[in-house]
C-alpha cells in the first residue's frame, strides 16, 4: 500500500495544483494578519473573527475547495488520462487501492488546511481583545481547529474521491454540494446540520473547545454526534468507492 | 503441493483464454457481439479494423470491462472481481499514457511491488533488459521516445512473468528494427508455453507475429484459425480496378475476354471499373492489351485496398 500511496501523492502534489491550494490556504492567513493589525480589542471581535473567518471563509470555502481540487482528481486524472489499469490489473484488494488515493488527498490537503487553520487562529486570536477571549491559551483553540479541520478533509475527502470515480464532472458535482447543500440548505433548515460535512466540522470545533468557540453555540449539533456523522460519511463514502471500483468498468 | 504446483497443474488442465457468449453494449451501440473463443498457448493476433471492437473484447479479457452478456475465463478462473488472478496475467493497453514522473525503472518497480515481488530487483532487470532498455532505465517516461515508452510499458507488463500475457496494440510508435526485436521476443515468450494475445488492425504485423488469429469486424468474430488458410481466402477475394484511357469503350471490349476479369463497367465519363480475382495476370494483361489496341493507357488504380473492405470481405463470405 505505501509505493500506491507515494504514487498518488506525486500525482496530486503537481506543480499547478498545489500553488493553487497553497494560494486558497495563505488567504485566511492573510486576512487574519489583516484583522490582527486592525480590530480594535472589542469582545465582540471573537464572534465575528470565528463566524466570519474561521466558519465562513475557512470551514465553508476553504476546506471543502482544497479537498475537492485533491480529492476528485486522486482517480478522477487516471480516469481521464487512462493510467488506471496500470493499478487495477493488479492482485491488490480494492481497498487497498482506494485506501491509499483517500489517504493521498487527506495527506497533502490536511497538512496545507491544518496549518492554514492553525496560524489563521493564532493569529486571529492573538488581536481579539486585550485579555485574549479566546483563550486561556491560543494554542488550545489553535489544535482544536486543527483537529476539526482533519475531521473535515477526511470527510470531504471520503466523498470527493468517490464523486472523482464516479462522475467525470465530478468538480461540477462538488461544487453544487458545497454551496447549495452545505452553504446554502444547511443555512436554512438546522436539521441538515446532521447530514452535513460543515456542520460536523464546526461542532467538532465547538466540542474540542467551547469556551474558546461559544459563539458557535447555536449553530453546532452534539459533539459526539458530530464525531459519528463524520467516521459514518467516510465509512460509507469508503465503501461505496471500493463498489464503484469493483463494479465499474476501466477506460 | 505448493501454491504453485497448484496453479501449474490449473494451467495445465484449463484453457488459458476462455471466452463464452461475450457481448458488450453501451447503450444502443453493441460494441462486442455474441464472441465465444478460446486461446491456447503460442501467439494468436486480434486482427480487426479500428472499431471493431478488438479493445473492449481485450478489456473484457482482462478483467477491465464487464461483459454485458456471457462470461470469461482465464487459466480456468472468474477474471471479474478475482484480483489474486493477475499474478498470472499480464495486461498492455493501447494507451500510452504513463507517469511520467518516475524513471523508467521506477515505472516497472512499480508492478513489481504491486505484483508482490520480493526480491525487486532480479525480475526487474530482467524484464528491462528483455525490452532493451537497461540503458535507459534511470531516465524519466517523459523523456522517452514513443517507442521506448512503448517497451517500458511492455516491460512492466511482464515483469512477474505472466502465463497469459494480453497486448492491445503493442507494436504502435515502434521503428522497423524495434518491431524485429519485439516479434523475437514474443516467440521466445511463446516458446516457454505462455499464452500471449495480440490485437492489431494491420494485417501485415500480425501475420509476421501470429500463427493463427481471430478477426473481429463489427463487434462479431467473421473467423478464426490458422493464419496462412485466412490469408488464402483474402487472396481469392475480388479486387476492383479502376481504368482511365484514351478509348474506353474500345478497351472495356477488350477487357471483357480477358480470364482474369470477372466484369467490366463503364460509366458516362469513359471511366471503366473491372472485377477481377487475379490480380497479377491483370497486371501483366493491361498494358498488353492496350499496346495491341493502341490505347493509351491514363490511370490504373486499384479502389478498395482498405483494411476495412479486407475485412467486409471476409465477413460476407
Amino acid at each position: 500500500m505505501l509505493v500506491l500511496l507515494r504514487i498518488s501523492v506525486r500525482q496530486l502534489a503537481s506543480r499547478s495544483r498545489l500553488i493553487l491550494i497553497l494560494l486558497l490556504a495563505l488567504l485566511p492567513v492573510g486576512l487574519a494578519t489583516l484583522v490582527s493589525a486592525t480590530l480594535n480589542e472589542d469582545s465582540t471581535s471573537n464572534g465575528e473573527f470565528i463566524s466570519t473567518l474561521l466558519d465562513g471563509l475557512l470551514i465553508a470555502g476553504i476546506l471543502p475547495i482544497v479537498t475537492m481540487v485533491l480529492a476528485t482528481a486522486s482517480f478522477g486524472n487516471e480516469l481521464e488520462d487512462r493510467t488506471l489499469s496500470y493499478i487495477v490489473l493488479k492482485p491488490v484488494s480494492r481497498w487497498l487501492i482506494v485506501l491509499p488515493k483517500l489517504l493521498a488527498s487527506i495527506i497533502v490537503g490536511g497538512l496545507v488546511l491544518i496549518a492554514s487553520g492553525i496560524v489563521t487562529t493564532l493569529l486571529g486570536a492573538s488581536s481579539l481583545g486585550a485579555v485574549l477571549l479566546v483563550l486561556d491559551g491560543n494554542l488550545q483553540a489553535a489544535l482544536a481547529v486543527g483537529l476539526a479541520l482533519l475531521a473535515g478533509v477526511v470527510t470531504y475527502a471520503a466523498i470527493f474521491t468517490w464523486a472523482g470515480l464516479v462522475s467525470t464532472r465530478a468538480i461540477a458535482f462538488a461544487l453544487v454540494y458545497v454551496f447549495l447543500w452545505e452553504g446554502l440548505i444547511s443555512s436554512f433548515l438546522g436539521g441538515v446540520r446532521y447530514l452535513s460535512v460543515r456542520g460536523y466540522t464546526l461542532s467538532i470545533l465547538h466540542g474540542l473547545d467551547d469556551k474558546s468557540f461559544e459563539p458557535l453555540g447555536e449553530r453546532v449539533i452534539e459533539f459526539p454526534a458530530a464525531l459519528v456523522g463524520a467516521a459514518v460519511t467516510t465509512a460509507v463514502f469508503f465503501w461505496l468507492t471500493v463498489r464503484r471500483l469493483r463494479r465499474m468498468d476501466i477506460p | 503441493m505448493t501454491q504453485a504446483n497448484h496453479n501449474q497443474e490449473d494451467t495445465l488442465m484449463a484453457t488459458p483464454i476462455d471466452v463464452r457468449s461475450v457481448s458488450k453494449w453501451f447503450g444502443n451501440i453493441v460494441a462486442v457481439n455474441d464472441v465465444s473463443l478460446q486461446v491456447n498457448p503460442g501467439i494468436t493476433g486480434l486482427l480487426g479494423p479500428n472499431g471493431a471492437g478488438k479493445t473492449t473484447l481485450l478489456h473484457m479479457i482482462a478483467g477491465l470491462a464487464r461483459p454485458s452478456e456471457g462470461e470469461v475465463e482465464l487459466v480456468g478462473e472468474p477474471v471479474r472481481d478475482n484480483p489474486q488472478l493477475y499474478h498470472r496475467v499480464g495486461f498492455m493497453s493501447e494507451h500510452e499514457a504513463v507517469y511520467g514522473f518516475l524513471t523508467g525503472r521506477e515505472f516497472v518497480e512499480l508492478a513489481a511491488q504491486l505484483y508482490g515481488l520480493e526480491p525487486l530487483s532480479p525480475p526487474v532487470d530482467r524484464a528491462i533488459e528483455l525490452v532493451g532498455l537497461t540503458d535507459a532505465q534511470s531516465r524519466t517516461l517523459s523523456t522517452y521516445s514513443r517507442g521506448m515508452r512503448q517497451r517500458m510499458r511492455l516491460a512492466a507488463s511482464l515483469v512477474h512473468d505472466p502465463e497469459v500475457l494480453l497486448l492491445d496494440e503493442p507494436l504502435n510508435g515502434t521503428d522497423p528494427r524495434q518491431r524485429i526485436e519485439f516479434q523475437n521476443l514474443m516467440r521466445k515468450l511463446a516458446s516457454e508455453g505462455r499464452t500471449i494475445l495480440i490485437s492489431s488492425h494491420i494485417l501485415e504485423e500480425v501475420e509476421l507475429l501470429a500463427g493463427s488469429i481471430l478477426l473481429m469486424v463489427s463487434g462479431k468474430l467473421a473467423a478464426s484459425g490458422d493464419f496462412r488458410a485466412i490469408r488464402a481466402k483474402l487472396d481469392e477475394r475480388p479486387y476492383k480496378v479502376r481504368i482511365v484511357s484514351s478509348d474506353s469503350r474500345a478497351m472495356a471490349a477488350a477487357l471483357v475476354r480477358l480470364d482474369a476479369v470477372d466484369s467490366v463497367s463503364i460509366n458516362a465519363e469513359g471511366v471503366v471499373d473491372i472485377m477481377t480475382r487475379n490480380v497479377s495476370d491483370l497486371q501483366r494483361s493491361v498494358p498488353r492489351l492496350a499496346q495491341k489496341q493502341h490505347i493509351r493507357l491514363l490511370r490504373v488504380e486499384p479502389l478498395d485496398e482498405s483494411l476495412e473492405s479486407v475485412f467486409s470481405y471476409l465477413v460476407e463470405r
